[in-house]
Formats: C-alpha cells, structure tokens, sequence
C-alpha cells in the first residue's frame, strides 16, 4: 500500500484544529507558555544529562498568544 | 496490485477534502450589516483597530494611536479601538495601565471580529471616506510607525 | 570533568538548552528597553556522601522591540563528591590509583567504590539572539561557552520557525554544533588498559581530546484548541571523537568467585585488576519529543514524553507531568517524571579474567539498565512590584540492575547497581530593572 505523506496528515490535522486569533486570551497567558520556565528546563536537562544517557528533546516556538 | 493502490489514493483525496474544507469553514465571513456604523462616518478616514488586554504589542500600539487620532482628528481621522475580551474587566484592566484616547467598542462574543476575519491580533484596518477598506496592517511594528502615519496623510489629504 | 559526567552533560545540555530556549520566553508584560532577569540557586545532594553540587545562574534577557530579544544567561556551579567509580563492590577494602597517578585511595568493604573525591568549579555561558525575519518568520542565533579545569566546551546554533494557519501552527528546524576539548587529570588512560602504580604513567597519554556534536531539530507546534497546545519535536544528534569517561573503570574478576582479581602493587598502587572503560568515538542518537499543555479553568497542566533510541544500543522513555494550581498570590505545582532506559550494547558490570577483552566496555551506571522517578514540588509567589520568587524541592531515585548474565559468582550477594538517590532544592527569583 502506498504509503500517505505525513504532510497530508499533519496539513489535514492543522486545517481543523487551532483558534481565531482573538480567540487566544488563554494560550497568551505566561504558564500556558510552552517555554515559560527556561532556566529551569535548563537545569533540569543539565542534572538529567549528568545522571541519565538522553537528553534535550525539547524545541522552541509557537503557541502562546499568536501575536504580531 | 489495484485494490491497494485505489484504497490510499482515495484516503489520500479524503484528507485533501477534509483539510481543505476546514480551511473554507474558517475562512467564511458571514454577511452582516455593518456593525461599526461607519455609515455615519462616511467622509472620514477610520482607523479600525482591533486589541485585547493579552495582547503586548497592543501596549505600544496604543501610544502611536493616541498620537495621531490627536494629530489628524482635525482634519477627518477617526480612531476606533475594538475590545475582543471575553470579560469587560480585562479591558478596564488594560485601559487603566494603557489609556486610549480615542472610542471603544467591545465585542466580547467577537461578532465583529469574526466579521472582518481577522487575520491576526493586533490587526488595524484603514477605511477610506467611501466606506471602502483600504488597508490593513496586521501586528503592531515600531519601525513602521512612519510609513503608516505617511499613509494616513496622503489618505486625509485625498480625502479632503 | 569527572563525574558529572560531563562530557556529553555541559554540551548538551547547554546546546539543547539553547536550543530550547532559542525563541525566549515568556512575559506578555515585557516592555521594550527594559531588562528581565531570572534567577536560580540550586543544591543537589546524592546520598552516601556522593556528588553534592551548588549552582547559581543568572539570565538576562532585553527586549529591543518589534521582538527583537536578546538573551544571556552565566552559570556557575561548584561540585564536590564522587560517583560510583564502575569498579565492583567487594567483601574487602579495594585500593586504587587516583587519576593524578601521584596518590592511592580506598574503599571500605562492602561499599561500592567512588571515584576519587574531587572540587570542580565550572562557569557556563550562554547567549542568544532572536528576531523575525519576516512577518511570519523567527530567526534565532546563538553561542555556548562552558570552561572547568579539565574541560571546555564551545557551541554555535541556528534556527528558524514559520508560522501558518494563522499563528495556529508553527514549524521549526534548528541546527547545533559544538566542539568540545577533554583534558583529564593525569592523563588519558589507553582504553582498557589496566590501572597502574602510582607514579607510573605509561598507560596514560598527554594532550587533549576534543568531541564533535552536530545537533539537529525539526519542530511542530500545534494549537489543539483555546486551551491546549501540543508541541513535537524529533532530533538527531551525531557525536564523534573522544567519548570515553578517562576516570571509569571495570573490575577484572574471577570466572568462578565473580571477586576482583588480587594484584600485588609496587609500592603504592592498586591492590585489584582493574581496566579503564574504552566507548566507540561515535554515537548517533534520535529523539521523537511530545508535549502537552492544557488549561482547565485557571490551573494548568503540562504533559511530556520522550523516546530516545542510538545507536549504542540505548533505548529510553521519558514522561513528566505538572499541574500548576492558583495558590492565594502565587500558584503550586506537583511534579512527577518517570524515565526508562536500556543498556548499552557494551555494558558489562564487570570484565571476566582469562576471556577475551570485548572492543568495547563500560561499567558507567549511566550507561546501564535502570528506571528514575522524581516527585517534585515548586511553589512560586508574586511579588506586589510584579515580580515572583519560587521554591521548588524534588527527590531523585534510580534503581538499576544488572542482566542476570552478566552476574558472576559472589556478584550476586552484593548491591549489583549503584542505585542512586538525590534531593534537589531550588530557590528562584524572577524580576525586572
């Protein structure tokens, strides 16, 4: 079976789901942030790496308040 | 083999449908009557723009906004902020830290800005003298500042 | 360097911290011009008079408008203690060459051995620049630059992110590299060599190391609704160079006893046969990254999970969970994470004497088979001038076991893992000039 384009999946996912953006008063507050504690990310991966073989994982942008 | 091949082509078209029709639903505008009265403000050149308490580019915007409703009132701008706040308490909230010196309407059920379809937040239209929309600038830039304010004046200026 | 561990830690972390923290965060209340800072000061303190660290860092970050950001943040922390050493626990004391080769020192019976006691101090700094490029576009640069006496590290990133679907999606792509320059104490031992008397270097060989990482990142954040945002992230990271611990070793013991191989040192030296731990000089590992975070009413929840796979043989699960509560002015926040991994394919708790010695090996509890659970709490306070202090405590457990094949005799009587256990505390203060 051929197989379908994750983009085709993932374009179709996006196209449904989101906000109008006067609909972002939640996503704008800072603990909705998916960066709104950096230095403790920092050093929570910083004692992990020392301990554990994984590490890092996590990326940078979107969400939140969708402005400018 | 052809059963296989048929049966994720026709999955394939369905995703397509699925994505598309959901890009369509969100994009339509219902048809209203006008909502701003800008019928009264024919003549004018209106400033429409659209903030919410959340929204921190709004802090800045604000300031440049109080400065030319200030400037070219007298020669025919009109400066409306619309509130998209679901509650009235964030706005007040917002006003006292960031005063506007210009009219504000509310649209907490976002009627109007469902509307006009906004394509972001902030977002500000230009309505020229006709009723008609003659620009629009989403998010709010320091360093477009002047190229607007130079925008606003060759509109007045055509406008008089 | 020892412990921490730190070859692949300060790299990582601090590339992955940065690369994390490329598009800055937070503060709806920024105001152009002006400075926020973050501040931390962390203890960790292991059990059985292991690693106790004390940390202090500081992050500055200026907003220079139309989201223009500058971001810097200095790292400073003190390490003191040892952790388990890779040699096996055995019914009598055990001696070994310290890795200065200028001394001995001993373990008591019945205990695992550490490494040699050591202070290290290290200093981290890192800094970064984000801004759009166009309106939908973010562009983020930055530099890494860590320093500890027998260590250094130095990094660059980049990345971008575009926005669609009205700010509703986001796609991210980022790339790390970083070069890495190891100079142990006394010397690098040659792989699996054995450890020799003191004064006695020849098994060690002078100069530095240096370890090259290529980091790379592809992100897909996703709004789900008003009040969930989902974020995936898969990586690849590609390490190559000097990846051994200089200071881990493996016990060398009998085929029947499973105990340590006696050995008569000349003068001062070790009384066993121990060898020192030899890695592949490359590692390639992938990351598929999930996060969650949703908001019923005012508290928050934030829901994580990691699958890392490499090529060393390790596999490893990682899920965390945080509700964040409104508490009077500030909020409290549970926290709970559990992690998984597998061995490495190179992984042996000890060598077997007489059998041939395998290319490569490891007895580093890292790179074991154990499961990790941490139970946190942080509790944060607004100040009335609009910024927060925070208190955040949290325990640390591993356990660990070794594959029952690899139990050799007496082995079996004794603590097989070092299990580790470790209380963290943390003091933060959040403010702005």
């Amino acid at each position: 079976m051929k197989k379908i384009p994750l983009c085709l999946v993932l374009l179709g996912l996006a196209g449904c789901a989101g906000v109008q953006p006067w609909e972002r008063d939640v996503l704008a507050r800072p603990e909705m942030s998916l960066d709104d504690s950096p230095l403790d990310a920092a050093i929570d991966d910083h004692i992990y790496f020392s301990k554990e073989a994984s590490s890092g994982g996590r990326g940078f942008g979107g969400g939140g308040c969708g402005c400018n | 083999m052809q059963r296989p091949r048929i049966r994720s082509v026709a999955i394939t078209r369905l995703l397509l449908s699925l994505a598309l029709a959901c890009f369509a639903l969100t994009a339509a505008a219902a048809d209203a009557p006008d909502p701003l009265d800008l019928a009264h403000l024919r003549g004018k050149v209106v400033l429409v723009d659209f903030w919410a308490s959340w929204c921190e580019p709004c802090r800045h915007s604000f300031p440049w906004l109080n400065a030319m409703q200030a400037k070219y009132a007298a020669r025919g701008l009109v400066v409306i902020g619309v509130n998209v706040d679901r509650e009235r308490a964030d706005a007040d909230r917002f006003l006292r830290d960031v005063p506007a010196e210009f009219r504000i309407v509310y649209d907490p059920t976002g009627a109007l800005a469902s509307h006009y379809d906004l394509p972001g937040m902030p977002v500000s239209y230009v309505i020229g003298p006709k009723g008609e929309v003659i620009g629009r600038h989403i998010g709010f830039r320091n360093a477009l500042r002047d190229e607007r304010e130079t925008e606003l004046q060759k509109l007045l200026e055509a406008a008089q | 360097m020892k412990d921490k561990d730190n070859f692949n830690a300060t790299l990582a972390a601090a590339t992955c911290a940065l690369l994390g923290s490329a598009a800055t965060p937070v503060a709806a209340e920024e105001e152009a011009g002006r400075w926020s800072f973050d501040s931390t000061l962390l203890y960790y303190g292991e059990s059985d008079d292991r690693v106790q660290d004390i940390s202090a860092a500081v992050s500055a970050l200026r907003d220079f408008g139309d989201e223009r950001k500058l971001s810097a943040t200095l790292t400073a922390d003190t390490l003191t203690g040892a952790s388990a050493s890779g040699a096996i626990a055995l019914n009598r004391p055990q001696t070994f060459t310290s890795p200065s080769g200028r001394a001995v020192y001993t373990t008591a019976a019945g205990e695992v051995p550490l490494d040699d006691t050591f202070l290290d101090t290290r200093f981290a700094l890192n800094a970064s620049w984000s801004q759009p490029l166009a309106r939908l576009y973010t562009f983020s640069a930055g530099a890494s630059f860590s320093t500890e006496y027998d260590y250094t590290h130095l990094g660059a990133n980049l990345s971008l992110a575009r926005d669609f679907n009205k700010r509703n999606t986001t796609l991210s792509a980022g790339v790390a590299w970083s070069q890495d320059d190891v100079d142990p104490v006394g010397g690098r031992p040659i792989p699996l060599s054995q450890m020799l008397d003191v004064g006695n270097g020849a098994n060690k060989r002078n100069g530095g190391e240096s370890k090259d990482v290529l980091d790379l990142l592809l992100g897909f954040t996703q709004v789900l609704n008003r009040t969930t945002v989902l974020r995936v992230n898969y990586s690849y990271s590609d390490s190559s160079g000097y990846l051994n611990d200089p200071y881990k070793l493996l016990s060398v013991v009998d085929p029947l006893t499973g105990d340590t191989l006696v050995r008569v040192p000349v003068g001062q030296g070790p009384d066993g046969v121990y060898v020192f731990e030899s890695r592949p000089d490359k590692r390639t590992k992938q990351s598929l990254y999930a996060e969650v975070k949703h908001a019923f009413g005012t508290p928050v929840m934030h829901f994580a999970y990691r699958y890392m796979t490499d090529d060393w043989g390790i596999d490893s699960n990682t899920a965390e969970l945080r509700v964040r509560w409104p508490l009077g002015d500030g909020y409290i926040e549970p926290q709970l994470r559990y992690y998984t991994q597998s061995a490495a394919d190179f992984y042996r708790a000890s060598l077997v004497g007489g059998a041939a010695l395998p290319r490569y090996a490891s007895a580093d509890f890292r790179l074991g088979d154990f499961d990790a659970t941490t139970l946190g709490i942080k509790y944060g306070h607004g100040t009335a001038s609009g910024n927060e202090w925070s208190l955040r405590a949290e325990y640390y457990q591993q356990n660990g076991s070794v594959p029952r094949e690899q139990i050799v005799g007496n082995q079996a009587n004794r603590e097989q893992y070092p299990d580790l256990s470790a209380v963290i505390v943390q003091f933060g203060y959040r403010f702005r000039l």
